[in-house]
């Protein structure tokens, strides 16, 4: 057994990842082997100036995070209240939008916010002993939410509310302004809406907002015909490293069989000989009889074995 | 060497932990949120010890679970439930550190209201006290292990993290990132030789 046989097991000899017969081989070349002894010195202190860069997780930060999921989940958590735009403009309208998911993405702010979509956001304060004074009443076409109610005396009451306001705006779909509100409508609460929103933007897939909205929409909607709207929008860039990484994220993960099949010919429509050992995987775990003859054939096609040994 | 507490509960068959999946798949949010809980500290923990900053961290907690709300219908119980979970994180935390390679960013170094957080630089000021000397010595040996450690590829880094500062098996981490065992240990192989070619005259 060489010195080189040896240096190459340090590492998982130290890690315990050895099997017991090449472990028992290297003790024994270590017992007379000074050089060797010293390649295992070197790499436990190496172990040891590393064990002393592990970090502790802040103490509060667990708990913000359990409550910021908690809150996501239900869409419960309060949103920043808007005040009323004193300009019309398109790009107050459009801030409005936007702020509202600004936070989708990085699952900061309620999902709840989702329900502002093209809608302008108003918020009010309604004091029931002046009728008559500077605040209306909520008028038909405005949707209202009530955040809080609170009696200050007997005879009045306070409730804080969130107006929405519909708004129909009309556009081609080169226009910035209407691609920016369709991207927004791919995080609605609305299937139907999801499904036109990404079948619109999917001919534009080249334009880097349209393509990660499209990643986003085929990672994580809930509704498998948006992601399959997505994955159609995404064939134009299934060489990209970052979209065959979310390819092989919905053909592992994805619960639709259809998403899974339309997935792997993604992935195949070009030779990738590291999809091996995710399609060897598959090939134990699929559910599905025809994805799986897919992937199998995926695998004959590039002359790796169907099992894993 | 840190041993991951969800070790235990990484194995396929825990019941306990089945049944808070069966309950959260038929609409249970109190066995979905009692599930988070089981696992939670340790997919933070790693997202800070690989990230290091909270704030990143957070964004990977929220994600991370978010997606397994979403998904929990379709885990169909033919990996551990602790697999399939360190599938998803170890997913967005690579796409974290593929995101800081492309923008080249230095690793974070970690301050909170409460001071650092690092282990070292505690170590560091103790050792400041008694031997100044020696204090630099080991600032620079930090310098260099952050360098060596950003010198690493991202899968990489994971594989060394997973192994290294979580104590999870090779097979096992192979298993996470949809590859063999023997692809993880190649790559833990990489990341060792080339940190200690970076830190050589320090060992």
């Amino acid at each position: 057994m060489s010195c080189e046989w040896v240096a190459k097991r340090i590492p998982l000899y130290c890690y315990g990842e050895l099997p017991a017969e090449e472990e028992e081989r290297l003790e024994e070349h270590l017992d007379g082997c000074a050089a060797c002894g010293r390649e295992m010195e070197r790499q436990r202190k190496l172990a040891a100036a590393l064990d002393r860069r592990s970090v502790e997780t802040p103490p509060m930060l667990l708990e913000e995070c359990r409550a910021d999921l908690m809150a996501a989940i239900e869409g419960g958590a309060s949103l920043g209240v808007r005040r009323p735009a004193a300009q019309g403009s398109w790009a107050l309208f459009l801030e409005a939008v936007m702020a509202a998911f600004a936070g989708v993405n990085r699952f900061r702010r309620p999902v709840g916010a989702v329900a502002l979509v093209a809608l302008g956001f108003f918020a009010a304060r309604f004091t029931g002993s002046n009728p008559g004074g500077s605040v209306v009443a909520p008028s038909e076409g405005v949707f209202a939410a009530v955040r809080s109610v609170r009696a200050d005396d007997p005879n009045r009451v306070e409730i804080a509310l969130d107006e929405t306001r519909r708004k129909v705006v009309t556009g081609r779909m080169d226009d910035p302004n209407i691609q920016r509100l369709l991207l927004a409508a791919t995080h609605q609460d609305n299937p139907a809406v999801r499904v036109e929103s990404v079948d619109l933007l999917k001919g534009r897939a080249g334009v880097g907002e349209v393509r990660d909205a499209l990643l986003d929409a085929l990672a994580h909607d809930s509704n498998a015909g948006v992601r399959q709207k997505a994955l159609e929008g995404l064939k134009p860039l299934s060489g990209d490293p970052t979209v065959r990484r979310i390819l092989e994220q919905a053909l592992t993960m994805d619960d639709n069989p259809a998403v899974r099949i339309e997935a792997v010919d993604l992935l195949m429509a070009q030779r990738d000989d590291s999809m091996v050992g995710v399609l060897q995987g598959m090939v134990q775990t699929e559910n599905n009889d025809y994805v799986r003859l897919k992937v199998e054939k995926a695998l004959k096609d590039m002359n790796a074995s169907i099992g894993t040994f | 060497m840190a041993q991951d507490a969800v070790g235990a509960v990484g194995a396929r068959a825990n019941p306990q932990i089945d049944s808070l999946i069966r309950a959260a798949q038929n609409g249970d949010h109190g066995a979905f949120e009692q599930l988070v809980r089981a696992y939670d500290q340790s997919v933070l923990g790693l997202a800070m010890n690989l990230l290091r900053s909270p704030e990143d961290a957070r964004d990977v907690y929220q994600e991370a679970f978010l997606r397994v709300y979403r998904n929990l219908h379709a885990f169909r119980f033919d990996c551990g439930f602790h697999t399939w979970l360190y599938r998803i994180v170890t997913n967005i935390c690579l796409d974290q550190l593929r995101k800081r390679k492309v923008r080249k960013e230095e690793p974070a170094v970690v301050e909170t209201a409460e001071g650092p957080l690092d282990r070292m630089d505690s170590f560091e000021e103790e050792a400041a006290r008694a031997n100044p000397e020696r204090s630099m010595w080991n600032q620079q040996l930090r310098k260099r292990i952050e360098g060596a450690l950003g010198d690493l590829t991202p899968r990489e880094r994971m594989v060394f993290e997973l192994r290294h500062y979580q104590g999870l098996r090779l097979r096992n981490i192979g298993e996470m990132l949809g590859t063999t065992e023997e692809a993880a240990k190649n790559c833990l192989f990489r990341a060792t030789r080339k940190m200690r070619s970076e830190l050589g005259d320090f060992l």
